[in-house]
């Protein structure tokens, strides 16, 4: 071929190209980026926050719901009641309709929450329901939760993602094709590419959803969603960018960026169980060590909140604890001396790529315990080995990861979770904060478990992961705060611009 | 000829065999299993264990892997772990995007080098050869994912020409469709056109030196004519050679690419699946890729035969 051939073939495909423009895009529709796609759809079989993400709020609902704030609040159910924290009744709203047009009714609640207490369905929060005695349907809109003894944490569970609420004959369907009571039906997944939600015409309440038809899109790349914003082809990312990309939109005048509140602390957990962490003065040596405002600086681009201790602050009973054991160098190193490294010691630190944030923190952290003599390594291992190697096996010295579970403290009551912390003191006064539904007496006990962690600091809790959204201009009704992992787009509307 | 065909076949089965056996080992063997990607940090230990024994891995390994194979010789892959659908359909899905993204950075591939390589050598040593050798050297150096993303800054979001990724479909049209394939092709195409470049270029320059070229001359034959017949074609055996190796690498080219671009294609499959501990898809993939890759092997060694009759086949 010669070269004006080449020019020829090259020149042709530019015209084809040039000559069809992206599609005009009607409202309401919005096109939201994914990072990660679900591993199914089942809230009922994955505890994925990817799946809670497409599913959770927007094709299916539980009997309570945390709103933008964080309140528990009636949602299916429209009121419920207790006498004595053991019996709740929940009174079911009335005319509401799964998607295959089926009214909600009592037995549905009962067979959801039977079948997830059957060891069968392999339900990954089973144990949240093991208080529940029994389920008594009183009529078709009234069921009663007889608990085995009281849990505190009864109502919370209710609200959580695996409490959704289906219909018993589309139990088959749920990985692949999800039916709820959302203000979405599920319509089309194109595998690897995006997930379609339309309107729920039928939707129990009224005026909303105000969006006909979402579709999320997965872009992994976090340039490629950069790109995909700026060239107008998808409409928001919510959960996919990080800090050092969000800069950028905040300078740009066609889009808003979301800074909010997280349940997502990042920590740097050790590993009690290991020398020289098992020594409590080696713990608190690395607290005074690390400069926070330094990491969070460095990692997150100075967006997001210091922590002090593992409560976040969406929590109600958070106790701001962020200055207890603020940067201090010379007082690490005398720790250190006292619990017999006068010269520091060597440690690796695992993290994973996958998460960047947790990389940088590191190499900030690294840093910062040069100067007090501790030497480490940073080895970064990719997700499923973290998960498999750290998280289960607890192989590790040092990791940096975000805990992005709600009312997640009870982690440190679990001596065999991945932190190894082992404190009879601290498992009692969580037992008890568990057994205690007088809010009063219940915030006195968080209080004393924050101050306890901070005491005994068998973590370093470095800060509250932001939530980073940027969408384009004109969307409005995007939750601000992330109280629950969800992306509740039934009050999302928008007036594209232009 | 037939004895060759069966030859092949037979080797096809063994390196087949081989893959299937290294790609499960492997997967098996690095930590991190995908129950613990689902349960992520929130799944519940017993829960997950429950999970294990109802996906069956907590079986011995051989007899996982003697399962598999029967399976996969009875055309069935297994399902996916993470869509829960066939592994076989799965690959199916991805095809019409990966098979044309490839055929189309193959066919910019081999146009754009053969007659940048051509010139190059017929100017062997001039400035036009030391352009296209630069050419072709920036080509190499760039890695691919970053020149995707130039040509996303310049055609999507500066120019707004095409959008920057994603991909709706053939059904959604052709032209939309081979519009959204365009600037992955090219991206992809370039790297691997810059190799051909060279390695056409040398081969070019090798058959420019027979006596047969010069005595071509001295008949009086015309230089295009003597490029063409009896330069390029001698020169092809070499040249043919080199993208059959490149279309192998286009295949795996085009796992970069296809997360660049958001593109749901095997590739992007294959990478999902590896970073979900997927196992049956990654096997799957795998196997199919290995497969591509013989047979492309094959159909290269067949066209030797083509391109020199004095090749045979015994």
């Amino acid at each position: 071929m010669t070269r004006r051939a080449l020019l020829a073939v090259l020149s042709a495909a530019l015209v084809a190209v040039a000559g069809a423009s992206a599609d005009a895009q009607g409202p309401p529709s919005l096109v939201v980026q994914a990072s990660t796609e679900p591993p199914g759809l089942d809230l009922t079989a994955t505890p994925a926050s990817a799946t809670a993400g497409v599913v959770l709020y927007n094709i299916q609902e539980c009997l309570v719901k945390v709103d933008r704030h964080g309140k528990l609040g009636p949602w299916l159910a429209e009121r419920w009641h207790t006498a004595d924290n053991r019996n709740y009744t929940f009174f079911l709203r009335r005319g509401v309709r799964f998607h295959n047009g089926r009214e909600l009714k009592a037995a549905d609640v009962k067979y959801v929450f039977e079948r997830a207490l059957n060891p069968e369905t392999k339900h990954p929060y089973a144990k949240d329901y093991e208080a529940i005695g029994d389920i008594i349907v009183k009529d078709d809109y009234t069921v009663t939760f007889a608990l085995k003894s009281v849990n505190a944490n009864f109502l919370q569970n209710i609200a959580r993602q695996g409490s959704v609420i289906y219909p018993r004959e589309a139990v088959d369907t749920l990985k692949s094709a999800p039916i709820g009571t959302g203000p979405f039906r599920f319509e089309d997944w194109v595998r690897g590419d995006r997930i379609v939600l339309v309107r729920n015409q039928d939707y129990h309440v009224k005026g909303l959803p105000k969006l006909d038809r979402v579709t999320f899109r997965f872009i992994t790349d976090p340039n490629a969603v950069q790109a995909a914003l700026k060239a107008g082809d998808i409409d928001a990312s919510l959960f996919g960018l990080g800090a050092e990309h969000v800069q950028d939109f905040q300078k740009d005048p066609r889009f808003t960026v979301i800074v909010g509140d997280t349940t997502n602390d990042v920590i740097l957990a050790m590993n009690n169980s290991r020398k020289p962490y098992s020594d409590v003065r080696v713990r608190r040596a690395m607290t005074y060590a690390i400069n926070k405002p330094d990491v969070l600086k460095g990692a997150m681009f100075g967006m997001g909140k210091i922590l002090g201790t593992n409560v976040d602050p969406l929590n109600p009973y958070y106790v701001d604890l962020s200055s207890a054991m603020p940067y201090d160098p010379s007082r690490a190193r005398k720790l250190l001396a006292e619990a017999g490294y006068p010269n520091g010691f060597e440690s690796v630190l695992r993290v994973s790529p996958q998460y960047q944030y947790t990389v940088r923190s590191g190499e900030v952290i690294v840093d910062n315990l040069r100067k007090v003599g501790v030497n480490v390594k940073i080895e970064q291992i990719e997700w499923a080995q973290w998960l498999a190697r750290v998280f289960r096996e607890a192989d590790y010295d040092l990791t940096i990861i975000g805990h992005a579970e709600a009312w997640d403290i009870k982690n440190y009551a679990n001596p065999k979770y991945y932190f190894r912390y082992d404190s009879a003191k601290f498992q009692e006064l969580f037992r008890k904060s568990e057994e205690s539904v007088d809010d009063a007496r219940r915030r006195d006990l968080y209080v004393q478990m924050q101050k306890l962690l901070v005491e005994d600091a068998p973590a370093v809790w470095l800060y509250m992961h932001p939530r980073l959204a940027v969408a384009k201009k004109g969307v409005q009704g995007l939750w601000k705060d992330l109280p629950v992992p969800a992306a509740d787009l039934s009050e999302v509307s928008w007036t594209p611009a232009k | 000829m037939r004895r060759y065909v069966a030859r092949r076949v037979a080797a096809l089965a063994v390196t087949l065999l081989f893959v299937s056996a290294l790609v499960f080992v492997v997967v098996r063997v690095l930590p991190g299993d995908p129950v613990a990607v689902i349960m992520g940090t929130e799944g519940g230990r017993e829960a997950g264990d429950r999970l294990r024994r109802a996906m069956g891995l907590d079986r011995p390994l051989p007899l996982q892997y003697v399962t598999w194979v029967a399976g996969a010789l009875r055309g069935d892959l297994g399902r996916s772990i993470q869509y829960d659908v066939p592994v076989g359909a799965l690959i199916l899905s991805r095809l019409p995007v990966t098979l044309p993204l490839t055929l189309l950075a193959a066919a910019f591939m081999v146009l754009g080098a053969l007659p940048l390589g051509l010139y190059a050598a017929t100017r062997h040593r001039r400035a036009g050869d030391y352009a296209a050798m630069i050419v072709s050297q920036i080509g190499i150096s760039v890695p691919q994912f970053w020149s995707g993303l130039l040509l996303i800054l310049l055609f999507s979001v500066r120019l707004g020409w095409v959008r920057s990724g994603g991909f709706d479909g053939w059904s959604a049209g052709v032209g939309p469709a081979l519009r959204s394939l365009l600037l992955p092709a090219i991206a992809l195409g370039f790297f691997q056109a810059a190799v051909l470049v060279r390695a056409t270029r040398s081969a070019v320059l090798d058959v420019m030196r027979e006596d047969y070229v010069r005595t071509a001359r001295a008949k009086g034959v015309s230089e295009p004519r003597v490029l063409a017949r009896h330069t390029l074609r001698n020169a092809l055996i070499p040249i043919v050679t080199v993208a059959g190796i490149q279309l192998g690498q286009l295949v795996a080219g085009s796992i970069v690419l296809e997360s660049v671009f958001a593109l749901p294609g095997l590739g992007r499959l294959a990478l999902g699946a590896i970073t979900a501990r997927d196992l049956p898809v990654v096997q799957g993939v795998a196997l199919f890729v290995a497969s591509v890759i013989v047979l492309v092997n094959f159909a290269v060694d067949l066209a030797y035969g083509l391109l020199d009759p004095r090749i045979r086949y015994e």
